[in-house]
């Protein structure tokens, strides 16, 4: 068994302690409701383990900020809630653009424009595959519970520097405002992923030549590797490619997430695994289909929920893979059928009905929603 | 005593812009027809020996192509 | 080629793509002369973000992350407090800086956090063609105020000076020497200083604004529109008469931001140890 301590804690809570014990030393981040409180927590808290926590004067300064404390040799965070993710985009495009490992949470509220700020929602679904211009990839987890927001926290650290690439946790207001126990491990329980250095000197180092998995080594500044970091497409030396060099360099860290999707995707499954009848979802709403599948087991109904972890890149093998013999698909969210899209193309049967349960409005459904909508659209 | 060697005009570099000409208080550099390797007609040191080593064609070159020689005791330095 | 390009240019980088007669790399030897002089080429961690000027930190052989529009100040923040050793030098131009990072400039002069930010100012946007930015003079025609320009430009050593940078300085392409010691100075001073170097565009300014794009007609400008001031007062009437006043404006001391945050995490720790004591 793994030592530690059950902590009862918000979402936001154990966001912020999982940062601390994942390594991370510096986070800028903008007051917006219902994220505040990662801000709030990390200021009291990064100063007493030597790291800096600054409240920036708008949410790009927050990424950009954190891009830099990247290069400079810290794990680095920001979070943020709809409207802040919007002013963020064109950072998370450079992010991605200039490889820096990057943790990015996105506590979601109503949208468009302000929305909702204290009401939850899951609109920001493709928002957070496809917001920033141009083609790029990276990698977006989405946490259920207070448990989540820590373990896929300490996860986010990790890929963020296996592949060099800003990791989007897109929680919501649900699971960021819920109070509930958190189980905590000793920081000698958990396994962290160092940044991968040059293993050449300076005078051999290429700055953008990638490993055999496509991921660069990534030198701090200041350590002698004097290094060109452009946000342009470029060339392996950092300089401005040519059509060719451009094109290479973007394959090359679009590949360098979806080759390896084997290694972090993850779909798991609720209920019955033998049902015809199937929920899917992911975030909050992970909850919500669990109760709609216990009370469903109550009175006689095989169900199952399918729990989309890993939003993107999206696990379609395994997310068909748990739908193989599904006869009835609901996908259950909180915005106007996202993950209901990215589901009908992923399975393509035409005996097999996908179905849309979608609540906005900032109410969270209630199981007894989820039962009613099988019996009503039978 | 220094005294000018040379004035190098790198012809990797130069783009003909003449601004070391428009600073030279000693006409020393003038248009030439030499052209560049980035297909720029060169200035050339056409009165070396008005030079006084101020230096601010080197300072002034915005292609850092200039560079102002000078001798001390026969041995070229910069 | 230069010696101090020979020594710190990045020679795979080279010719600089800047137009023939660009006022960039004339900073850009200015600048070299000041690091070479002080040795900290490997303490530089410079960040730029778009535009002609923002190239410039790409050429020299350093640590450089060059980035978005305007954020290049906040990517020096991070830079700077993950290791406050680092010499961290921003350049920018008058557009990136004042327009579109306007914001961040404020914020960080008002931290007062330890940074050279380094304005170049040559009246207009240049990379994208010549539109109106805003330090272009009232009455300029450009790209986007083809009738004239109508708002008044902003003074970025004044706006610097008001949010609290504590080092200020303008110089122009052409008193590179003097120049040069400004960067010496600034790289030396613990706190905010800004720069500013009036510039010349000859492709933009020149054949839009002043009316030709000869080079030497467009340092010449420089020469008689700027004038160097050794006092408020004269830096007044200078400006009064439509000229640009060049001087070092202002160097105090004030708390340095990170160096402050560090106190506090130590102060912080060591309260956090006497109560569980």
């Amino acid at each position: 068994m793994k030592k530690g301590k059950v902590k009862v804690l918000q979402g936001n809570e154990a966001c912020a302690e999982a940062a601390i014990l994942a390594g991370c030393r510096f986070f800028s981040g903008y007051p917006i409701t219902p994220s505040t409180e990662i801000l709030e927590v990390l200021s009291r808290r990064l100063p007493l383990v030597d790291g800096i926590c600054l409240q920036t004067e708008d949410e790009i300064a927050a990424i950009v900020a954190a891009v830099g404390a990247s290069w400079g040799g810290a794990k680095a965070m920001t979070a943020t809630s709809g409207p802040g993710f919007c002013l963020m985009q064109e950072g998370i495009g450079m992010a991605v653009a200039v490889e820096s490992p990057l943790v990015l949470v996105n506590v979601q509220r109503g949208g468009p424009a302000s929305g909702q700020s204290t009401s939850t929602a899951q609109g920001d679904f493709y928002q957070a595959r496809y917001g920033s211009n141009g083609d790029y990839s990276l990698i977006v987890l989405a946490p259920s519970s207070g448990q989540e927001m820590f373990d896929h926290t300490v996860r986010a650290f990790n890929l963020a520097e296996r592949f060099r690439v800003p990791v989007i946790i897109l929680a919501d207001e649900v699971v960021g405002h819920l109070r509930e126990k958190v189980f905590i491990p000793e920081p000698e329980e958990l396994t962290l992923v160092p940044r991968k250095r040059p293993t050449v000197s300076a005078a051999k180092f290429v700055p953008f030549e990638p490993d055999k998995d496509g991921v660069p080594f990534m030198p701090d500044f200041n350590t002698g590797f004097r290094i060109p970091v452009i946000s342009q497409a470029k060339s392996l030396t950092g300089n401005r490619g040519n059509a060719k060099e451009a094109t290479e360099n973007i394959h090359r860290i679009v590949a360098k997430i979806e080759d390896h999707l084997d290694e972090f995707a993850e779909v798991s499954v609720y209920g019955d695994e033998t049902a015809e009848t199937a929920f899917v979802t992911f975030g909050s709403l992970c909850r919500v289909a669990r109760g709609a599948v216990d009370m469903g087991k109550e009175t006689g109904l095989k169900l199952k929920s399918v729990e989309v972890k890993t939003l993107w890149p999206f696990p379609d093998e395994l997310v068909a893979r748990a739908l193989s013999r599904v006869k009835r698909i609901v996908a259950a969210e909180m915005n106007l059928g996202m993950l209901a899209r990215e589901v009908s193309r992923v399975v393509r049967r035409p005996e097999t009905k996908i179905e849309l349960f979608s609540k906005i409005g900032g109410i969270y459904p209630q199981p007894q929603e989820l039962l009613r909508h099988l019996e009503e659209k039978r | 005593m220094k005294t000018l060697e040379r004035i190098d005009i790198d012809r990797r570099f130069c783009k003909g812009c003449l601004l070391c000409r428009e600073v030279c208080q000693y006409e020393v550099l003038e248009p030439g027809k030499e052209r560049s390797d980035l297909d720029h007609l060169m200035p050339w040191p056409a009165r070396p020996e008005n030079c006084k080593l101020c230096r601010l064609c080197e300072l002034n070159c915005p292609d850092m192509a200039i560079s102002v020689v000078v001798k001390e005791g026969g041995k070229g330095t910069t | 080629m230069n010696p101090l390009g020979e020594k710190y240019l990045r020679k795979n980088f080279l010719p600089f793509h800047f137009c023939p007669g660009c006022g960039d790399g004339i900073i850009i030897q200015a600048f070299l002369r000041a690091v070479d002089e002080l040795g900290i080429i490997d303490d530089l961690a410079m960040t730029a973000g778009i535009g002609c000027s923002a190239w410039i930190p790409v050429y020299m052989h350093a640590d450089v992350l060059k980035i978005l529009h305007g954020r290049a100040i906040p990517a020096a923040i991070g830079l700077k407090a993950t290791k406050p050793s680092r010499k961290v030098v921003v350049f920018t131009g008058d557009g990136d800086g004042l327009a579109i990072g306007g914001n961040h400039f404020l914020h960080a002069a008002r931290r007062n956090i330890e940074m050279l930010v380094v304005v170049v100012n040559n009246q207009i946007y240049s990379m994208t063609g010549g539109q109106v930015a805003p330090s272009t003079r009232v009455g300029s025609r450009t790209q986007t105020t083809p009738y004239g320009n109508l708002e008044k430009p902003l003074d970025a050593c004044k706006v610097g000076t008001a949010c609290g940078a504590t080092f200020v300085s303008r110089w122009s392409t052409t008193h590179s020497r003097e120049l040069t010691r400004s960067f010496k100075k600034a790289l030396g001073h613990k706190g905010f200083s800004l720069i500013e170097v009036m510039s010349q565009c000859p492709v933009q300014t020149g054949r839009y604004i002043l009316g030709s794009g000869s080079p030497a007609f467009n340092l010449k400008w420089l020469k008689e529109n700027c004038q160097v001031v050794k006092s408020p007062a004269e830096h007044d009437e200078v400006e009064s008469a439509g000229k640009i006043p060049l001087g070092d404006f202002l160097q105090i001391q004030r708390p340095e931001f990170i160096e402050e945050i560090l106190k506090m995490n130590e102060r912080v720790k060591a309260e956090a140890k006497g109560g569980e004591g």
